[in-house]
C-alpha cells in the first residue's frame, strides 16, 4: 500500500518532468532566408527593390553620398564652419582615409552591390519564362552598374565583386579591379539592361531601357568614347515619344516634391515618402543640409545651412535666368513672419552665414519632419536634360561645333527662358572650343547642385582652374595630383593589404 | 501458593509504584516563561524548551510565552531557537522564567543558499556575500537592486538614470565580463531563474554568488555573477500582520552654477555680433525642479500551523519625481505559500504580481539638435536671458545653438507613459523517496506585459512640423521554466557527501509592436486615437524565442568539518547557439580547509574559526540572441514611384561556428572570524579571464555585410575584496555593530579582432563627434579618447609639444597636446584622456542601538573613477548658456585662467571635460525608537518603531558636474560595458528626508 502511494506520487512528479524535450532548432518567424526565398519574380523584385531601397539610406543618398558629391565640388562650399570636420574635410580637400562621409557611403554601395548580386547570381533558380525572368533582373544590372558607375568615379580603381557571396572569407585577399575593367563592366551590365528593360515603367524610380541607355551615354562621355556617347544619347533622344520623355515647360516642377512623380523629364528617380523612413531607410537630409539657418518660411522649420554655394555662383549667374531663382534662395523669413534678405541670414542664427542658400531642394519639400529630414523629395539623378547636353558634349566632341549639339542646349535655354529674353539661343557657327565651353556651362546652371558638377570638374580635368584664386570656390589645398580620387577607407586595406597602395597622396 | 504469593508482592510493588509516583507528582509544577531576543527584547516565537534529560518539552507561542512541567527545582531547561546561542537554565524556586536569548555570533552555522540547494555557512567553499532583510530595507529605495548598493563586497549598483522614479539600476559583480553582451547579474528568485526582483520589503535574503563554484551550477548564465532572492515566508504561530509605512520628501542634491540673465549677455556679446539681450531672466533649474515625494507602504500577512505556512504582502509605492510631470506608482503582490502534505511530500507556490505605472520625462537625450534634446540638459542649455512663453503664448525657442525647446515646454507637453505588469507563478513539489534523497520539481511560468506611449503635440518643435506624433508600443516577454533535481545526502563516519543532479527546460518568448502616426486634429487624444493621425508612420513588429535545455550536477564532500571539496557542472543546450556549437559545458571546482578546526587553533582564545577557500570554473554568458547565426534577408522600407513596396537587403551571412562567451574564474579567499566571533573578516582575490569574447568583426566592406558576430576577443577582470563585520560594543543596553566592505576592480582589454583598437561613439548625436571611447588591447574598457587640453593660448609661440585648431588660432583659443609635432591639432593628436573605472568602491555601515533607540549610518564610496562631462562640454562650447566658470574666461585684460575665451567651438572630445568622479556619500542616516512593550501590551501591537532617516545628506566629491553618480547611454548590452562614465542630461540625484513606522500585530 506504501509503495503503492510512493509509486504514484513519484509517477506526478514525473508527469511534471517532461515538459520540454527540443531538438534545438530554431524556427524563425519573421527572419527571411537567401537559400529557400527565390521562388518567382515577384520575390526576384523584392530583392532588386531592396538595392533601389538602399539608394534612398541617409549614408547613401539621403545624406553622405549626395552632400560629399555636392560639398566636392566648387558649386557648394561650407556655410556653417561648426559642422562636423568629415564635411569640411570633404570641401576643403584636407580627407585622410579616415573620412566620416566616406566610410558611410562606401559600406552602404556595396550592400546595394550585393543585395543586386544576390538577384542576379539567384535568377536562375526561378522557374518562369526566362524573357520574363531577364526583364526584372535587368534592374538589377542596372542598379550593380549605376553604383559601380560612383565608386570607380570616385575611386579609381576599386574591388569589384559580381557573384551573391555567401562567406567574406571567400573574397577577403582580393585585389582591386583596375579602372578601365571597371568601365567595361558597368558598361556590359547596361548593355544587358538596356537590352531586356521595358520602354516604359511604371515610375521613374525603375530604370528603363531610355534609363540603361542615357548611363550608358554618360558613361561613354566620362570614358571620351564619343561617338558612342552619342549614339546612346541620341537613341533615347530619337525615340523620346516612345520613351515618354520630354522637358518640363517649368523648371521649378522638377523641384517641386508634390509634382516629380509625374513628370516626364526623370529618367531615373530616388523617391521619397514625407515623414516616413525605417531607420537608415527612406531618411533623407538634403533639405536641412541645404537650407537656412534660423529662417522661419516653412513648417518644417529652419535648415541647417551646411552646404551653401559661394557668393561668387550667385554673383556670377545671370539673374535674367530663371534657373537661378528656382535654384537659389536668397531670402529668408523670421519666426515674426518678417522676410529679410540674405545679406542679414547671420542676423537670425549665430549658424548661419550671409550667402543665398540652395533652394532645390529645401524649397518644396513637401510633407516633411523636422529641418525638411524625411522629406516627399524625389531625387532625378538623370533626367531628360542631361541626356540632351551629353549628346550635344559628344557631338561637338565628334564635330567641332555641330549645329544638332547646338540645337539641343536652345531647347534648353528656350525652356530656361520662362516669359523673358535670357538666356538666348546658342548661335550656330561657334567653334569647337567655344561651343565646349558653352555646354560645360550650360550643364554647371542647368544641373546645378544635383551632384553632378564634382563628376564634371573631374572628367573635364578643370579641379586647378575651378578651386584656384579665380575659381568660383578658391580651395589652397586642392592638389591635382591627389584630389581627383578619394581615398579608399584605411580600415578596408588594412583588413585586405592586397588592396593597397591607397590612392596617390592618402 | 508460592506463585500466589508472588502475585501478591507484584500488586503491592505496583501499589508502591503507583503511590511514589503521587508523591513524585507531588513534587511537579508548571513552571511559565518568555522568551526573548537580547539584543532588542523582542519576543521569540517557536523556541524550543527542553527539559535536560528528559523528552518533555514546550515550544514558545507568538508572544514567546511557554509553559512546561517540571520534575523538581533542580530541573534544567534547554532553551534553543535557530541562529541563538543555545541556553540553558537551572529553574531553582523560581515559577516564572524570564530568558534572553544571544544571538549566536558564530554567523558561521547560518545556511546560505546557493543554487538548487542550501549550504552551512561554514561548509561554504566558494565566493558568497549575504544580505539581509535589514539591510535592504534601512531605507526607501526605488528597487532591491537599489538597496543593495555598498552592502556586499565585489557588487557595484549604480542607477542608470539618477534619481529618476523608476530608474534602472546597474548590477556589476566583479566588474563587467563582457563587450557586447549584457554583463547583468543573473537573478534567481526562490529558484526562478531570470526573475525580476520583487519589492525589497518582501525580500528575507539575497545571496551573491561571486565565483565560478558558485556560479557554475547555472552554467552558460553564470558568468555575470547570480544574485539568489529568497522570499519570506510564514513561520508555525499565530497570525502576525505587519504594516511598515513611510513618508519621504525629495529634493535635487546638486544643482549647476549657470550664467544668469546678465552674465549670459556679458557672455554673447563677446563673441556674437548680433545679439541682443532678451527681457527675462529665467533660472530654468529652478523652473522645472520641484521638492518630490515617495510613500512606500506594505501590509504583510504571515503565520501557519505544522504543517502549512503562508506569507502575503502587498505594496504601494508611489513616487512624485523632483522634476516637474515625472511620478511612478507600482503595487506589488507576493505570496509564498508551503505545504507539508505528509511526512515526505511537501509542495508550495509562489506568486507574484506587480503593476508599475510610470510617467516620465525626457532625459539623457540621445540627440539634441534641432527639435531635440531632453528636459534637463535643456535647461542647462536654454538662454536664461528668455521666459517660459513668447509673447503670443507660444513656448520660447532657444536662442543660440540648435533650435531646442525650453525644458519647461518640454517637461509639461511631452507625454512619455511606460505600464509594465508582470506576473510570475512558480510552484514546487518535494519528496523524499528515501531517507536523504529528496525530488524536488519545479514549474514556473511569467510574463512581462510592457506598453509605453508617446506624444509630441504639436506646442514643442518635435511635434509642431509634423502635427503631432504619437506612438503606441506593446511588448511581452513570457518565460517558461521546469526543473527537476535529486538531492541525496549521505554521511559515512566523518564522511558526509551531498549529490545534486538535474534537468532544466526553459523557454522564452518575446514579441512587440509598434504603430505611430502624425497630423492630428488636436493635441488631446494623445496615443489613444492613433487613426486620429493624417499620416500612419510604418508600423513593426517581432517575435523570437528561445529554448534552453539543461543538465547540471554537483558534488559536496566535507571530512570531519575540515576539508570541503565542491564540483559543480552543468550542461546547456541552446537553440539560440549556432548550428556546429549546440550544447556548451561548463565545469568549476572548489577546495575550503576549516583550518579553525585543526588541533593547533581549536583552542585559541582569539580565532574562532579560519577557512581557507580556492576555486577555479568557467562559467558562460549565453550572449547570442535568437536567430543571430541564421543567413538573413531583412525586410526593409523601400519606395517605388512614391509607393511602399516590398523590399528585402541581405544582411547576414550564416554563421555556424558562434559560440557563447567563457568566463575562467580563480577565486581564493579566506574567512577567519576572532575574539568570540566578534569579529569576522573575509578576504578574496579574484582572476576572471573572459575569453571568446562576441564581437562585430568587421568584414571586408566590399562583401556587402559590413559585420559579423565572431568570438573574437578576451578581458580580464581581477581584484580584492575585503569585508569586515565587527560587533564593537554588545552590552546589555547598548550595542554596536560595523560592516565594511572594500572591493577593487582592475579590467583590460586583453585580445580584440585583430588586435586593432575598437572606437566607440557615445557623443549626445547633435554633437557631431565619432569615436569618444577606445577599447585598446591592454587598456581598460571604455577609455575615454581625444585631445589632450593644455590650457589657454596666450599669443606668441606655441609652448613645446602643444598646438592649436587652425579656426581657433587666436590668443585665448584652445592648446591642445600635438603629439605628432606637426604644429597644428588634427584627429592624428588625439590620445587616451581618461579612464572611468573606479580604483576602488566601498560600503561603510554602523548600526547602533541603545536601550530602545537605534541609530544607523551607512557611507558608500568610489574611488578614482573618472567621468567624461558632455552637459559641461556643451556649456563651454557657445552654442549654450555656460556655466559661471565662463566669467572667469580668457580675455586681453585676463589672462591667467584656464577657460578660453568665448567663442563657437566644434564640441570636440578633450581632457577639459574629463574629471575625477570620487565620491564618499552619506547614504543613510537613520534614527529609530522602538515603543516599550508595556506601552504596547494594551493596544494589541506587538512591536511599533518609529523612525526618521536622510539619504543623501553629505557628498563629498570635487566634481564640478551635477552628480559623480553619473551615466549616460547605458541602456542597452553593448552601452552597458561601454559606455561607462559619462555624464549628459541625467536626472538629478536627490536628497531625501523619511518619517517612517513599522508595526507588527
Amino acid at each position: 500500500m506504501k509503495i503503492m502511494k510512493k509509486y504514484k506520487i513519484t509517477l506526478l512528479l514525473l508527469t511534471l518532468t517532461f515538459l520540454g524535450c527540443s531538438d534545438l532548432e530554431e524556427q524563425p518567424v519573421g527572419v527571411l532566408a537567401p537559400e529557400s526565398f527565390f521562388k518567382t519574380t515577384a520575390d526576384l523584385q523584392a530583392v532588386i527593390n531592396g538595392s533601389f531601397a538602399g539608394l534612398s539610406t541617409e549614408s547613401f543618398w539621403g545624406r553622405k553620398l549626395s552632400l560629399t558629391l555636392l560639398l566636392r565640388g566648387d558649386m557648394a562650399d561650407i556655410g556653417d564652419q561648426g559642422t562636423s570636420g568629415r564635411r569640411r574635410e570633404v570641401n576643403n580637400f584636407t580627407m585622410a582615409d579616415d573620412n566620416g562621409m566616406v566610410s558611410a557611403f562606401w559600406p552602404q554601395a556595396y550592400s546595394i552591390i550585393g543585395t543586386a548580386n544576390q538577384a542576379i547570381s539567384n535568377a536562375n533558380l526561378i522557374d518562369e519564362e526566362e524573357s520574363k525572368v531577364n526583364e526584372v533582373v535587368a534592374q538589377a544590372y542596372f542598379v550593380r552598374a549605376f553604383t559601380y558607375y560612383h565608386l570607380v568615379r570616385l575611386f579609381g580603381d576599386i574591388p569589384y565583386i559580381d557573384f551573391a557571396v555567401a562567406d567574406a572569407a571567400d573574397i577577403a585577399t582580393i585585389s582591386k579591379t583596375p579602372e578601365d575593367e571597371v568601365y567595361a563592366n558597368i558598361i556590359s551590365d547596361l548593355m544587358f539592361a538596356k537590352q531586356w528593360l521595358p520602354n516604359i515603367q511604371p515610375s521613374s524610380a525603375l530604370p528603363s531601357k531610355a534609363t540603361a541607355a542615357a548611363y550608358l551615354a554618360s558613361v561613354y562621355l566620362t570614358t571620351k568614347e564619343y561617338q558612342n556617347a552619342a549614339t546612346e544619347a541620341q537613341f533615347v533622344i530619337n525615340k523620346e515619344d516612345d520613351f515618354d520623355l520630354a522637358l518640363e515647360s517649368d523648371f521649378q516642377d522638377l523641384f517641386n516634391s508634390d509634382k516629380t512623380a509625374g513628370l516626364h523629364e526623370p529618367l531615373f528617380s530616388i523617391d521619397y515618402v514625407g515623414q516616413t523612413r525605417v531607420g537608415n531607410y527612406g531618411q533623407d537630409y538634403i533639405a536641412p543640409v541645404t537650407g537656412i539657418r534660423g529662417d522661419a518660411s516653412y513648417d518644417y522649420g529652419e535648415g541647417w545651412s551646411v552646404a551653401v554655394p559661394s557668393l561668387k555662383v550667385y554673383n556670377t549667374w545671370d539673374g535674367r535666368d530663371y534657373r537661378r531663382a528656382v535654384s537659389l534662395d536668397t531670402t529668408a523669413t523670421s519666426k515674426e513672419g518678417l522676410v529679410y534678405p540674405y545679406t542679414e541670414f547671420e542676423d537670425y542664427s549665430d549658424l548661419a552665414v550671409n550667402r543665398p542658400h540652395i533652394a532645390k531642394y529645401y524649397r518644396n519639400a513637401g510633407l516633411a519632419g523636422n529641418n525638411g529630414r524625411e522629406s516627399s523629395n524625389n531625387y532625378i539623378p538623370m533626367r531628360y536634360a542631361e541626356v540632351l547636353l551629353i549628346a550635344a558634349e559628344a557631338l561637338n566632341e565628334i564635330n567641332g561645333g555641330a549645329p544638332e549639339a547646338v540645337s539641343y542646349i536652345n531647347r534648353l535655354r528656350d525652356r530656361a527662358r520662362m516669359e523673358t529674353m535670357y538666356p538666348m539661343d546658342v548661335p550656330v557657327g561657334l567653334s569647337q572650343e567655344e561651343l565646349r565651353k558653352v555646354i560645360i556651362e550650360e550643364r554647371r546652371l542647368e544641373l546645378a547642385f544635383e551632384f553632378k558638377r564634382w563628376y564634371d570638374i573631374k572628367r573635364l580635368n578643370i579641379g586647378v582652374e575651378a578651386f584656384g584664386i579665380n575659381g568660383l570656390e578658391p580651395q589652397p589645398n586642392f592638389d591635382e595630383s591627389r584630389d581627383y580620387l578619394l581615398p579608399l577607407p584605411g580600415p578596408e586595406l588594412a583588413r585586405n593589404p592586397n588592396l593597397l597602395p591607397n590612392n596617390t597622396g592618402y | 501458593m508460592t506463585t500466589n504469593k508472588h502475585k501478591k508482592t507484584q500488586w503491592l510493588l505496583l501499589m508502591f509504584i503507583m503511590l511514589m509516583g503521587t508523591y513524585v507528582q507531588a513534587q511537579e509544577r508548571n513552571l511559565s516563561g518568555t522568551v526573548t531576543s537580547r539584543e532588542d527584547g523582542m519576543a521569540l516565537p517557536g523556541v524550543n524548551v527542553l527539559l535536560k534529560g528528559a523528552s518533555v518539552g514546550a515550544i514558545s507561542d507568538f508572544d514567546g510565552n511557554f509553559t512546561i512541567r517540571i520534575p523538581n527545582n533542580n530541573a534544567v531547561l534547554v532553551v534553543s531557537y535557530l541562529g541563538y546561542e543555545t541556553q540553558e537554565v537551572t529553574v531553582g524556586d523560581k515559577t516564572s522564567l524570564k530568558i534572553a536569548l544571544k544571538v549566536d555570533q558564530n554567523e558561521l552555522e547560518e545556511v546560505v543558499v546557493i543554487g538548487y540547494g542550501t549550504v552551512k555557512k561554514s561548509d561554504v567553499s566558494g565566493a558568497v556575500s549575504s544580505v539581509k532583510s535589514a539591510e535592504l530595507t534601512a531605507y526607501p529605495t526605488l528597487n532591491a537592486e537599489q538597496a543593495l548598493q555598498g552592502r556586499a563586497a565585489g557588487v557595484a549598483v549604480q542607477s542608470n538614470n539618477g534619481g529618476e522614479p523608476g530608474a534602472p539600476m546597474k548590477v556589476r559583480i566583479r566588474g563587467g565580463t563582457s563587450i557586447n553582451a549584457s554583463s547583468d547579474a543573473l537573478i534567481v528568485v526562490d529558484g526562478f531563474v531570470g526573475a525580476s526582483m520583487p519589492a525589497p520589503e518582501d525580500i528575507a535574503s539575497m545571496e551573491v554568488l561571486k565565483d565560478a563554484s558558485a556560479t557554475a551550477i547555472y552554467g552558460s548564465r553564470g558568468s555575470n555573477g547570480v544574485i539568489m532572492v529568497t522570499t519570506k515566508k510564514g513561520v508555525s504561530g499565530k497570525p502576525t500582520l505587519e504594516l511598515n509605512t513611510s513618508y519621504s520628501v525629495q529634493n535635487v542634491n546638486h544643482t549647476i552654477n549657470l550664467l544668469d540673465a546678465n552674465e549670459f549677455a556679458t557672455y554673447r556679446n563677446a563673441y556674437s555680433s548680433n545679439y541682443t539681450q532678451g527681457s527675462a531672466n529665467t533660472d530654468w533649474q529652478d523652473e522645472i525642479y520641484r521638492t518630490g515625494s515617495i510613500s512606500n507602504t506594505q501590509l504583510a500577512f504571515s503565520g501557519g500551523s505544522d504543517t502549512s505556512k503562508y506569507y502575503i504582502s502587498g505594496n504601494y509605492y508611489t513616487q512624485d519625481g523632483v522634476v516637474i510631470n515625472s511620478n511612478l506608482e507600482r503595487f506589488t503582490v507576493l505570496s509564498n505559500v508551503d505545504l507539508d502534505v505528509s511526512d515526505r511530500f511537501r509542495v508550495g507556490l509562489n506568486v507574484f504580481g506587480a503593476r508599475s505605472n510610470k510617467d516620465g520625462v525626457s532625459t539623457q537625450a540621445q540627440t539634441g539638435g534641432t527639435g531635440g534634446g531632453d528636459v534637463i540638459s535643456s535647461a542647462y542649455r536654454f538662454a536664461p536671458d528668455l521666459g517660459i512663453y513668447n509673447a503670443d503664448g507660444t513656448y520660447t525657442i532657444n536662442s543660440l545653438g540648435d533650435d531646442i525647446d525650453n525644458p519647461y515646454a518640454l517637461a509639461t507637453e511631452l507625454i512619455d507613459e511606460r505600464s509594465v505588469d508582470t506576473y510570475r507563478t512558480n510552484f514546487y513539489a518535494a519528496y523524499d523517496i528515501i531517507e536523504g534523497l529528496e525530488f524536488k520539481t519545479t514549474l514556473g511560468f511569467s510574463s512581462i506585459n510592457t506598453q509605453i506611449g508617446t506624444f509630441k503635440p504639436t506646442t514643442i518643435l518635435a511635434g509642431s512640423g509634423v502635427g503631432g506624433e504619437a506612438s503606441i508600443e506593446n511588448r511581452r516577454s513570457t518565460n517558461v521554466l521546469s526543473e527537476n533535481y535529486l538531492t541525496y545526502k549521505k554521511a559515512l563516519g566523518n564522511h558526509n557527501f551531498t549529490f545534486l543532479a538535474g534537468y532544466s527546460y526553459q523557454k522564452n518568448t518575446n514579441e512587440g509592436s509598434v504603430a505611430s502616426a502624425r497630423g492630428f486634429v488636436t493635441n488631446e487624444v494623445f496615443y489613444r486615437n492613433l487613426e486620429g493621425g493624417a499620416v500612419t508612420m510604418q508600423p513593426s513588429s517581432f517575435f523570437n524565442e528561445s529554448e534552453l535545455v539543461s543538465l547540471f550536477g554537483r558534488v559536496n564532500y566535507e571530512y570531519n568539518s575540515k576539508y570541503i571539496l565542491t564540483f559543480t557542472a552543468r550542461r546547456d543546450g541552446s537553440s539560440n547557439f549556432s548550428k556546429n556549437n549546440k550544447y556548451a559545458f561548463f565545469p568549476s571546482g572548489a577546495i575550503a580547509w576549516n583550518m579553525g578546526k585543526e588541533n593547533f587553533l581549536k583552542d585559541s582564545n582569539v580565532i574562532n574559526s579560519w577557512k581557507w577557500r580556492a576555486s577555479y570554473g568557467a562559467t558562460g554568458n549565453p550572449s547570442i540572441s535568437p536567430y543571430e547565426t541564421l543567413a538573413k534577408f531583412s525586410s526593409v522600407y523601400a519606395v517605388i514611384g512614391d509607393q511602399q513596396v516590398n523590399g528585402v537587403v541581405l544582411t547576414d551571412f550564416a554563421n555556424d561556428n558562434l559560440k557563447w562567451e567563457t568566463s575562467k574564474q580563480l577565486d581564493l579567499g579566506v574567512d577567519v572570524a576572532f575574539f568570540n566571533n566578534r569579529l569576522d573578516v573575509a578576504f578574496d582575490y579574484y582572476n576572471i579571464k573572459t575569453e571568446d569574447l562576441l564581437f562585430p568583426r568587421p568584414l571586408p566592406e566590399y562583401s556587402g555585410v559590413s559585420s559579423q558576430i565572431q568570438n573574437i576577443g578576451a578581458l580580464e577582470n581581477k581584484g580584492f575584496e575585503f569585508s569586515i563585520n565587527s560587533r564593537n560594543i554588545a552590552s546589555e543596553y547598548f550595542t554596536w555593530a560595523t560592516a565594511f566592505n572594500f572591493s577593487t576592480n582592475k579590467n583590460s582589454m586583453v585580445k580584440l579582432p585583430d588586435g586593432n583598437d575598437i572606437f566607440i561613439d557615445s557623443a549626445p548625436g547633435h554633437f557631431l563627434q565619432k569615436q569618444t571611447q577606445i577599447l585598446r588591447e591592454g587598456e581598460p574598457v571604455g577609455s575615454f579618447y581625444g585631445y589632450q587640453y593644455k590650457g589657454v593660448y596666450q599669443g606668441g609661440t606655441l609652448p613645446d609639444g602643444t598646438a592649436t585648431f587652425s579656426g581657433d588660432s587666436d590668443p585665448g583659443g584652445e592648446l591642445f597636446a600635438d603629439l605628432n609635432n606637426d604644429g597644428e591639432i588634427s584627429t592624428e593628436d588625439r590620445q587616451i584622456i581618461g579612464d572611468p573605472t573606479p580604483d576602488f568602491i566601498l560600503g561603510f555601515n554602523n548600526d547602533f542601538k541603545y536601550k530602545n533607540f537605534d541609530m544607523n549610518l551607512f557611507f558608500q564610496a568610489s574611488v578614482g573613477g573618472e567621468i567624461l562631462n558632455y552637459t559641461l562640454l556643451e556649456l563651454g562650447s557657445g552654442a549654450a548658456n555656460a556655466t559661471t566658470a565662463m566669467n572667469d574666461a580668457w580675455s586681453a585684460t585676463n589672462t591667467d585662467t584656464n577657460v578660453p575665451r568665448p567663442a563657437v567651438r566644434e564640441k570636440r572630445i578633450t581632457s577639459r571635460y574629463v574629471y575625477d568622479a570620487s565620491y564618499l556619500r552619506l547614504k543613510n542616516l537613520s534614527f529609530g525608537y522602538n515603543l516599550p512593550t508595556p506601552f504596547l501590551d494594551k493596544t494589541g501591537i506587538k512591536n511599533a518603531r518609529v523612525y526618521v532617516s536622510g539619504q543623501n545628506l553629505l557628498t563629498f566629491t570635487d566634481y564640478p558636474g551635477a552628480d559623480p553618480e553619473a551615466n549616460y547611454r547605458n541602456d542597452n548590452n553593448e552601452r552597458s560595458n561601454t559606455n561607462v562614465g559619462l555624464d549628459y542630461g541625467s536626472y538629478p540625484n536627490v536628497k531625501t528626508f523619511t518619517l517612517g513606522l513599522n508595526l507588527k500585530f
